[in-house]
């Protein structure tokens, strides 16, 4: 029983430590992921990076932080706005995509 | 002057020039237009004549000295030609921090690159910057080194509108301040010597931060110095700038710098048979009064206005001989009785009719200003009610960047920091005071913080021991940065315009005096450059720091600047109004500011004159006497001077006594503002 105790507790550990690290793991990589995307407005403020270069970057960010979303709530979050470390990020359904566009920057 | 000399000049020629701080000095302030400069001038004179060596000096960086005496001035001092020995400068703070930058940049560097984690490139970055602030932060240090220059007995000072010579009087503890931030820098580098067993010697980069505390603390000294500095303070009997008078009078006893000297300029001489002198000279009755309660302590000296504005070493001699004699109060009028207010027509409230054409709509930023003591605070009001009238849906913010504020005193209530309604405006209406000390402590609360994030991460990364940083960095945050009230004061605009939960349809801006309102329209350059070295510097250490809230805001301000600058050169929603009298003194300051605002490509495509004596009052009594016509044709004669050879539109505003004040005043006043006809 002790054995059988030891390895059921070990595993439901296991799997809940994994959890963790993986919830963990998301968040930190939302928060790389806004330090990116801040890091590219310092760019473009400073002129190293173009529009083009900047909406690129842009893109890719906001792409990869909408799919950890909705990994992480299963489901796709209506189109709305939220904050990102100062900037003013959109998130858009796939038909409006290019239109929306570049809205992240005001 | 007033004072025994307590050096015989042949004696004192001897003494070898020194460091200027064994001067006599007597700094004359007030609130702008009040006659500052002629009693500085009048005073230097009058002292020069009476065998003192003397240098006059203005440190407004809008100088208006050289007008005065109707010579050329400029940094290094110049022979006046009075009997006596007299010299006249006006100080240049840019040139001067410069020669002081030149002799100590690379060891500033030194001290920077033993006590931070930054580089040479880095530093090198920062020190190359220009200052927004260099006016106050030289100054007084370029003052006494110019007073050291030859063995002068007095140095008389011209100084700049209140808000920015408060300022100048703070530096310094600044300075001292400074030596501190740096003596911090240092003892990291004298711990490592010490560690390593070498020990520390004493170098010049501690003989430089001795230095800066020595002159810091020598100058404080001086101010406090009853013997050697004497403060008087200006203004004319009228109710704006005894408000501002108590306020700076009581600023300066804090500081402990006393001001034993108050002249009241331009007091109205009764004229019987003139209703506008009559009236005038019953309001300042009223304020003269007020003025004696207030300062009855210190000695108050009373100068008569003058028919022509005193200009050339005749007349200046006239006024410093003046200001030199025995104090008395002005003769008391008989059958005096208390003075209504404007004549106020029902506040029906109409819009004026020139409201178009001076401010039309799609007009974002209304910047109102000029040379102290014309009138913009009026102005700026009767405009501002105006633009809210115009549109009741339309929202108005009337802004006041000037350090020393006078909005309050023009309505009539209470104004602050925050955006208040004023009783009797429109709603859509709102005017705000800005306080720039209280948005540079909330942003320094808010970096303090991420300071302490920064250092723990730090620390936890590398184990480094960041005691010395922790100290130097904390202590660079306390430092206000030298030109506070420009930097944050176009901040606010900014916030005004493009942020906050619903931006301002119109922001209408009093600003402060020519000189400083200059330095805030190429603030954006200025401090535009300083966010990117600062952003540069962020990215660079990115890895051990992070970006964090700081990096965040800095991006925001850059944008933020950018946009500002594309909106200050759209004639479509940019107006710079400058209001200007029809005086020799504000034309010749209204034209180089013209000039400047021209080079800066900010559109200015209306000129206020305030004050001009008209034939009939608003109550449409005539005011015939001698003096009003002989006003109006010297008014004249220089609104001729001013359009000639400028596209400018220009309107008039007349002047009434007592002067419009609370919205039913300004309302009755602002329709009989009128276009003079285009020849």
């Amino acid at each position: 029983m002790i054995i059988l105790d030891t390895l059921l507790w070990g595993g439901i550990r296991f799997v809940l430590t994994k959890i963790v690290d993986a919830v963990d793991s998301e968040l930190n990589d939302e928060d790389r992921l806004r330090e990116e995307l801040l890091a590219a407005q310092m760019r473009f403020e400073l002129g190293e990076i173009t529009d083009a270069q900047f909406a690129e970057i842009e893109r890719v960010v906001l792409a990869r932080l909408r799919e950890i979303r909705e990994e992480r709530i299963g489901a796709t979050p209506k189109p709305g706005e939220f904050k990102v470390t100062g900037i003013e990020a959109t998130t858009w359904s796939d038909e409006g995509e290019d239109d929306d566009r570049g809205r992240g920057r005001r | 002057m007033t004072r025994a000399r307590t050096t015989t000049a042949g004696a004192a020629a001897a003494e070898p020039a020194g460091n200027g701080l064994d001067r006599r000095y007597r700094f004359f302030g007030g609130k702008g237009g009040v006659g500052k400069t002629t009693c500085a001038a009048g005073a230097a004179i009058v002292a020069a004549e009476r065998r003192h060596r003397v240098l006059v000096v203005s440190t407004d960086p809008a100088h208006s000295l050289g007008d005065a005496l109707g010579v050329r001035l400029g940094a290094a001092p110049r022979r006046i030609p009075v009997r006596g020995e007299l010299r006249a400068a006006e100080l240049d703070a840019d040139r001067a921090l410069v020669a002081w930058m030149k002799m100590r940049r690379p060891m500033l560097g030194t001290i920077a690159e033993r006590g931070t984690y930054l580089d040479r490139e880095d530093i090198g970055r920062f020190l190359g910057l220009s200052l927004p602030g260099v006016d106050e932060l030289i100054g007084l240090l370029a003052l006494s080194q110019l007073a050291g220059d030859r063995p002068y007995d007095d140095v008389v000072v011209d100084t700049a509108p209140t808000g920015h010579t408060l300022r100048l009087l703070e530096m310094p503890d600044t300075l001292r301040r400074i030596a501190s931030v740096l003596d911090d820098m240092q003892a990291k580098h004298r711990f490592l010597a010490a560690s390593l067993g070498g020990g520390h010697r004493t170098d010049a980069a501690d003989r430089l931060i001795d230095e800066i505390a020595r002159d810091g603390k020598a100058l404080a000294g001086l101010l406090r110095d009853p013997a050697r500095c004497a403060f008087a303070w200006v203004l004319v009997p009228e109710r704006l700038a005894l408000e501002e008078a108590r306020d700076g009078v009581r600023h300066l006893d804090e500081a402990g710098i006393r001001v034993a000297e108050i002249v009241v300029n331009r007091v109205t001489a009764p004229t019987p048979g003139c209703p506008l002198c009559a009236a005038r000279a019953e309001t300042e009755a009223q304020v003269v009064d007020e003025i004696v309660a207030a300062f009855g302590d210190r000695v108050v000296r009373f100068l008569p206005a003058e028919e022509r504005e005193p200009r050339g070493i005749v007349a200046l001699r006239r006024l410093g001989r003046r200001l030199a004699g025995r104090a008395a109060r002005p003769t008391r009028r008989r059958g005096r009785r208390r003075p209504g207010r404007a004549p106020v027509t029902p506040p029906t409230a109409t819009v004026p009719a020139w409201l178009d054409a001076l401010v039309p709509p799609g007009v974002r930023l209304c910047l109102v200003g000029g040379k102290g003591g014309v009138g913009k605070s009026t102005s700026a009001a009767a405009i501002a009610l105006a633009i809210a009238r115009r549109d009741p849906q339309h929202r108005v913010l009337l802004l006041s960047t000037d350090p020393a504020h006078s909005l309050g005193d023009v309505f009539g209530a209470r104004v602050g920091d925050d955006e208040t309604r004023i009783p009797g405006a429109p709603d859509n209406l709102r005017v705000r005071e800005h306080d720039a000390n209280r948005a540079w402590e909330r942003r320094r609360d808010r970096y303090r913080d991420a300071v302490d994030r920064a250092f723990t991460t730090v620390l936890r990364r590398g184990g480094v021991d960041v005691t010395f940083d922790r100290t130097v960095v904390r202590e660079l945050l306390e430092l206000a940065p030298p030109g506070l009230d420009e930097l944050f004061g176009l901040l606010a605009v900014v916030h005004a315009l493009f942020r906050g939960e619903q931006p301002w349809d119109t922001v209408v801006v009093d600003t402060a005096p020519t000189g400083h309102t200059l330095r805030l329209l190429r603030m954006p350059g200025t401090a535009l450059e300083w966010v990117q070295a600062l952003l540069a510097t962020i990215l660079k250490y990115r890895a051990v720091i992070g970006l964090g809230d700081f990096a965040a805001d800095l991006v925001d301000v850059s944008r933020d600047l950018r946009r500002l600058d594309e909106v200050l050169s759209d004639p479509a929603r940019t107006r710079f109004i400058v209001v200007t009298r029809a005086a020799e003194l504000p034309r010749r300051e209204t034209e180089r500011l013209l000039d400047s605002l021209r080079r800066l490509d900010v559109p200015a495509p209306v000129i206020v004159v305030n004050a001009v004596t008209r034939a009939r009052g608003l109550d449409g009594r005539r005011s015939a006497c001698r003096r009003c016509a002989q006003a109006a044709r010297v008014e004249a004669r220089e609104i001729r001077a001013l359009r000639r050879g400028r596209r400018a539109h220009v309107f008039t505003a007349p002047l009434v006594a007592p002067p419009p004040a609370g919205v039913a005043g300004l309302e009755a006043w602002s329709p009989s503002w009128r276009p003079e006809p285009e020849r």
